[in-house]
C-alpha cells in the first residue's frame, strides 16, 4: 500500500488544518522540556514550512514562511528576523523545483529536506555569528538530521486525515 | 478545487525571486534593527501577548502530570519530607531571629552614625515557563511581567544562588538572561578572603578573568556577589571554584568555576527588587553628539 504518491486522489486540504499544524508545532517549542532537549529536538516549524510549501505551494509560499518565521523568532527568544530569513530562503528553494520534488519518493525527498534543513541552520548560525554570538558546535546540526529522518513519518501523518475511504 | 499541482494562469503578483529578495532584505533589516538598535521591543511585546495563551496551554499537560504525581505520592515520602522541612524551618527560624535582632542593631548604628538606612528586600516568586530554544543564548522565560512590577535589570535567584538578570520585560512574561550566557558579567568576591573579581559567562559556564597569579584563591572557594555594582545584593552565592591553572608565562590565573544555582534546572525563581530607584531618563543629547554614541549597547 503506497499512499505517499501524489497520484493518489486526496481530499482538498483545508486552510484550518494547515493553521492547526502550525499552532501545534509552535506549542511544541513552548513546552517546558528539559534544557538539553533542544540539542536533538528538530525544528518542527521549519519541517512544516518545507512540507506545506512542497505539497501546497499555493497556500504556503515565501511570504507566509517569512511571517511564521517572525512568530518562531519570538517563541524561541532569538533575534527578530533570524528564523524569518531562514524559512523564506527554505520555502524559495522548495518552490524553485517544486514540480520535480513532489514526484520524488519519500527517501529522495528526505535527502533534499536534510540539505535544506542544514542550509537553514547554517544561515541562522551565520546571521547570529555576524551579530556577535558564539558559533555553536557541530552538535547544532544534529536536529536537522533527525528532522530529515522524521520526514517520511511526518508526510504519512499529514496525509492521514485526507485519504479517501477505500471502496 | 485546490489540487496541489494545478498550475495557475492567473496573475500571481511578484516573481518568487523578487519575493525572496524582499523577505531577505526585510529580515536582514529586522536582525540589524533588533540587535544593534533595539527597535523591535514593541513588536515583540505585542506578539508575546498574543502567544501567551499558547504558552499557558503548552504548560497544562506538565502541570496536570505534576499534580497527578503529587496525588499519588506515598504517605511515607510525605512524612519524610515534612520532617526534613520542619527541621530546616527550625534551623532557619533561629537564624532569622538572630538576624532580625542584628538588623535592628544595624539600623540603630546607622542612625547613630547618620548613614542612609538600607531598605529591606522582599522578592517576587515566579515560575519558569520554558527555556528558549535558541542555542546561541541561555535564557529563561518566566510567568511574571510588567503586570507584577518586574523591571529589566532585576536580579533573579533560586534557593541556591544567583541565576541571572531580567533582560526583557513583556506585559505578562519576562526574559531572564542566565549567568552562563556569553559576556554576562557579575562583580563577585571570594567569600573566604573578600578579594574582589569579575565573573564572566562564556556560553555554557562561568570563569573568573583578570585575576593576578598571586591572588589567594583555592579550589572549592565560594564566589559571592560583592554588591558594589548597585544591581545585586551583597553575598548571593554565584559560583564555586573548580580548578585553578597558574601558567608560568601568563599574567593572570585561569580559574574555572561552576555556577551553583540551578541555572538549568530550577522551576521556581525569586526576582529581587532593584537596589536603587531607576535613574532619571538620560536627557536627549544635542543633535551633533547623537550620531557618535548610537552604537552603545
Amino acid at each position: 500500500m503506497n499512499y505517499d504518491r501524489p497520484q493518489e486522489l486526496l481530499k482538498p486540504v483545508k486552510r484550518r488544518f494547515i493553521t492547526l499544524t502550525f499552532v501545534i508545532a509552535l506549542m511544541l517549542e513552548l513546552l517546558p522540556l528539559p534544557q538539553g532537549s533542544n540539542r536533538w529536538l528538530p525544528d518542527f516549524v521549519a519541517l512544516l514550512i518545507l512540507y506545506w510549501s512542497l505539497n501546497q505551494p499555493r497556500r504556503i509560499g515565501i511570504g507566509m514562511a517569512f511571517g511564521i518565521g517572525l512568530l518562531a523568532d519570538v517563541v524561541s527568544t532569538s533575534m527578530f528576523g533570524q528564523h524569518a530569513l531562514a524559512y523564506s530562503v527554505g520555502a524559495y528553494l522548495i518552490l524553485l523545483r517544486q514540480q520535480q520534488l513532489v514526484m520524488f519518493n519519500l527517501g529522495q525527498q528526505a535527502l533534499v529536506i536534510l540539505v535544506l534543513m542544514l542550509l537553514m541552520q547554517l544561515l541562522m548560525a551565520i546571521a547570529r555569528w555576524s551579530l556577535g554570538a558564539t558559533l555553536p558546535g557541530l552538535g547544532y546540526f544534529l536536529p536537522a538530521l533527525i528532522g530529515a529522518l522524521l520526514w517520511p513519518l511526518l508526510t504519512k501523518l499529514m496525509l492521514l486525515p485526507y485519504r479517501r475511504e477505500r471502496h | 478545487m485546490n489540487f496541489a499541482n494545478t498550475p495557475s494562469f492567473a496573475n500571481q503578483g511578484l516573481q518568487p525571486g523578487s519575493r525572496l529578495l524582499l523577505c531577505v532584505l526585510a529580515s536582514l533589516a529586522l536582525l540589524v534593527g533588533d540587535s544593534q538598535y533595539g527597535l523591535m521591543e514593541k513588536a515583540r511585546d505585542a506578539v508575546s501577548v498574543v502567544l501567551y495563551p499558547l504558552q499557558r496551554a503548552a504548560n497544562v499537560p506538565l502541570n496536570l502530570a505534576m499534580q497527578a504525581g503529587d496525588y499519588f505520592t506515598a504517605q511515607a515520602a510525605l512524612k519524610h519530607e515534612n520532617d526534613a522541612l520542619r527541621e530546616r524551618d527550625l534551623v532557619q527560624s533561629s537564624h532569622l531571629m538572630r538576624m532580625s535582632a542584628l538588623e535592628k542593631e544595624l539600623q540603630q548604628l546607622r542612625r547613630v552614625n547618620a548613614l542612609a538606612a538600607q531598605p529591606s528586600y522582599a522578592g517576587v516568586v515566579a515560575e519558569v515557563l520554558y527555556t528558549g530554544r535558541d542555542p546561541f543564548s541561555y535564557r529563561l522565560i518566566i510567568d511574571k511581567g510588567s503586570d507584577s512590577g518586574i523591571a529589566s535589570g532585576q536580579a533573579v535567584i533560586d534557593e541556591n544562588g544567583l541565576i541571572g538578570q531580567v533582560t526583557r520585560v513583556q506585559p505578562l512574561s519576562a526574559e531572564v538572561t542566565q549567568v552562563i550566557n556569553r559576556n554576562f558579567t557579575v562583580p563577585v568576591m571570594i567569600e573566604r578572603t573578600g578579594h574582589r573579581a569579575l565573573l564572566y559567562g562564556f556560553g555554557g559556564g562561568v570563569e573568573v578573568r583578570y585575576l593576578p597569579i598571586s591572588t589567594d584563591i583555592r579550589e572549592n572557594d565560594l564566589l559571592v556577589t560583592s554588591g558594589i555594582d548597585g544591581v545585586y545584593l551583597q553575598g548571593i552565592p554565584v559560583a564555586r571554584v573548580k580548578q585553578i591553572d597558574r601558567l608560568g608565562g601568563a599574567a593572570f590565573a585561569r580559574v574555572r568555576s561552576e555556577a551553583i544555582a540551578g541555572v538549568q534546572s530550577s522551576r521556581f525563581v525569586v526576582i529581587m527588587p532593584n537596589r536603587h530607584p531607576p535613574l532619571a531618563a538620560i536627557p536627549a543629547p544635542p543633535a551633533a553628539a547623537s550620531k557618535s554614541d548610537k552604537k552603545s549597547p
